[in-house]
């Protein structure tokens, strides 16, 4: 029995092919409800019949961002940082063990989170907005989805705890003690050093930055690992929100489960309960989805055009300036909440949004400008992929600011504006593309060899991004009509053209999906593929 | 203190004037009802209590009639979890909404520049019954 030995290319290899499983089941489920939307009616023996019920579809609907977002994404992250980060930065991985181990709980965890919905039918939504879970749904069910939940955001703990304890391990030769090399390291990543050195020239006070030794200031770290460092902090309060919303259900849902005591979930505001979801919610989409995409684009970016990144320095401050907006803006889902206080709509809900466009702005010109100076370029899938992830963040992007608006949300809010031109076109458009542009970039790094077919990767490419965009214009145009998010519209046939037409760009970006598959399984073998995970009985030579 | 490039600087001068634009030209009373709903804030002629429990919208005994013109404020309240309160024309195109957030008093200011009928959805899921809360014809506004 052979299973491949466990190396930073193994465990990489491992986290990409569990996330593009992921991503396959939530195109399977966003082709079924898409069908539903469509008004079809088909039976796939012992699994789901078109039309379900609407409270088996809203049970499907609830996991679909979940595991669109922490199976997809997340773990295509975690192949991509986990490799990179150490590879960069010249260190070993903190915790081969943990960072295998996690992958594990990662994937129970939403599998659990996923069977709440599939077996015991748990439609609250990935809102969760109180005190809905605790009313609407079964106990069991409700107690399912938190536990899968919270060991989803364990594991993501347990990534980033693993990223931090490899990028600030001190190194034997470092002269300085441990917390000043920490500060100075720190300081120099963020730029933090130029602002402080200024303020003290301001007042004629001269102190070294490095605690008053004589030691020289460290080498800043690489701006792609400032980024990953930033984005885990919004990754970090985000795991502690979900959890505590996870540990409130339980608190509500167990007596009643245990000894059939009902407790008022109406003592907690539900307006408090999300505020708190909100601003944790957020850092993943305005927070670390951006700054991770950011610092991706900072990497592949130079690597692309083989020259350094354009106006390193400003995006130093551009890491750091996020972090404070990203903080500030999850106001911007109570637009239509009337007893949120105006101020805060106003302010957090658009000025501070507003502060996205200039972070997210400036980062895609340092990329832009950096691929622009190095012409003549060549256009290779990962440059392609890239090139398609900023035009889907500028559109998505572009969209979600006119949502995030004190006025016009009047007339936007929970409409098909917000999956449709803005969710749908950021997570396929932008976002996948991106991660499809790392994966095609690491996967010569990781097995030596890249994609053997150029025609099904230009075929993934292009069904990919006329799919994801065409798919986001037929939803975002319904809105238009009037038609909502998260609502049925049974025996109504005035949407359909739109649903139609959605569902034809969902079959297109499910091609795309199927073309770049059999890619990897022609490039690598299926064998490879599952000896990455279980030990197969070693072939006999020919 | 920071070292910026000069095409970076175009750059962002470019970035502050979509900003400001935008943000004044939404903000301001250009955007219809920026004007009764943020500026000039006019007393209601009429208030419409209306309470959504269950699933269920229960509207004023009296029914919901508005003239063309007149700022009316409607009041809604949840007894058990988030709703939403939309109106929308028989076309199906949404006038306006706000989210109904149970033990509070949702409260929005409306002025109806068209005659006609008018239907209320609820426009936040709140179970799987969501999509049955509709009450065609509502609401009348006449000239």
């Amino acid at each position: 029995m052979a299973r491949a030995p466990m190396t930073p290319q193994v465990l990489s290899l491992r986290y990409a092919v569990v996330a593009v499983l992921f991503l396959a089941l939530a195109g399977i489920e966003g082709l079924l409800m898409r069908a539903q939307l469509s008004n079809m009616s088909f039976t796939i023996p012992g699994l789901v019949t078109i039309p379900m019920e609407a409270e088996h579809y809203y049970a499907m609907l609830t996991p679909h961002p979940l595991v669109g977002a922490y199976g997809w994404a997340y773990l295509a992250v975690f192949a991509a940082f986990y490799f990179l980060v150490p590879t960069l930065i010249k260190k070993p991985l903190y915790s081969m063990r943990l960072a295998n181990a996690h992958m594990w709980v990662h994937i129970v965890g939403l599998l659990t989170v996923w069977s709440s919905g599939f077996f015991l039918r748990f439609g609250s939504l990935y809102t969760v907005y109180w005190p809905l879970p605790v009313v609407r749904f079964p106990p069991l069910s409700v107690v399912i989805f938190a536990v899968g939940l919270a060991l989803v955001e364990l594991s993501v703990l347990c990534f980033i705890f693993n990223l931090f304890a490899t990028i600030l391990k001190r190194s034997q030769s470092d002269p300085l003690p441990r917390a000043v090399a920490l500060r100075s390291l720190l300081m120099a990543s963020f730029g933090l050093d130029n602002v402080v050195r200024s303020l003290r020239g301001l007042f004629g006070h001269r102190t070294a930055l490095n605690g008053g030794t004589r030691a020289s200031n460290p080498e800043p770290l690489p701006v792609f690992v400032v980024a990953v460092m930033r984005g885990s902090i919004d990754a970090t309060l985000n795991a502690v929100v979900l959890t505590g919303a996870g540990i409130l259900m339980l608190f509500f849902t167990l007596p009643k489960l245990l000894v059939g005591l009902t407790l008022d979930p109406l003592v907690v505001d539900p307006l408090v309960y999300k505020n708190v979801f909100w601003w944790g919610l957020d850092m993943i989409a305005d927070g670390d989805v951006l700054i991770w995409v950011a610092g991706t684009l900072y990497l592949l970016a130079p690597i692309l055009a083989n020259r350094p990144l354009y106006g390193e320095k400003v995006v130093r401050y551009v890491i750091l300036t996020d972090l404070i907006v990203s903080m500030g803006v999850w106001s911007h889902h109570l637009l239509c909440d009337r007893p949120q206080p105006e101020l805060m709509r106003l302010l957090s809900g658009q000025f501070i949004t507003w502060g996205e466009f200039f972070t997210m702005g400036l980062s895609f010109f340092a990329a832009l400008m950096t691929l622009w100076l190095a012409r003549p370029l060549k256009f290779s899938m990962p440059m392609k992929f890239m090139l398609g992830g900023i035009v889907g963040f500028a559109l998505g992007g572009g969209s979600g600011l006119l949502q995030a608006n004190f006025a016009v949300n009047l007339i936007m809010h929970n409409t098909q504006w917000v999956p449709g031109f803005h969710i749908h076109q950021m997570v396929l458009t932008g976002l996948s593309s991106i991660l499809f542009a790392a994966i095609y970039a690491l996967l010569p790094m990781l097995t030596g060899t890249g994609l053997k077919s150029e025609r099904l990767s230009n075929l993934h490419f292009w069904f990919w991004m006329i799919g994801g965009v065409g798919m986001a214009f037929s939803m975002g145009f319904a809105w238009r009509d009037g038609m909502l998010r998260r609502t049925l519209y049974p025996g109504v046939d005035m949407y359909l053209p739109y649903m139609n037409s959605a569902t034809v760009f969902g079959v297109l970006l499910a091609l795309g999906f199927l073309a770049f598959l059999a890619n990897l399984i022609k490039t690598y073998g299926l064998r490879t593929l599952v000896g990455l995970f279980i030990p197969l009985p070693v072939s006999k030579p020919k | 203190m920071v070292e910026i490039e000069k095409v970076e600087k175009r750059y962002l001068f470019l970035l502050i004037v979509i900003a400001v634009f935008i943000n004044a030209v939404t903000i301001s009373p250009l955007t219809p009802w920026q004007n009764w709903t943020f500026w000039s804030r006019p007393t209601p002629t009429s208030i419409f209590n209306i309470s959504v429990c269950d699933y269920e919208f229960t509207l004023p005994s009296g029914g919901i009639q508005v003239r063309v013109g007149e700022p009316v404020k409607f009041v809604v309240t949840s007894c058990d979890v988030t709703y939403g309160f939309g109106v929308f024309q028989r076309s199906g195109r949404m006038l306006f909404q706000m989210q109904v957030l149970p033990n509070y008093s949702n409260e929005i200011v409306w002025i109806f520049d068209e005659p006609g009928l008018y239907t209320i959805r609820s426009t936040e899921y709140s179970g799987p019954d969501h999509p049955s809360m509709i009450v065609p014809d509502a609401i009348r506004v006449v000239p």
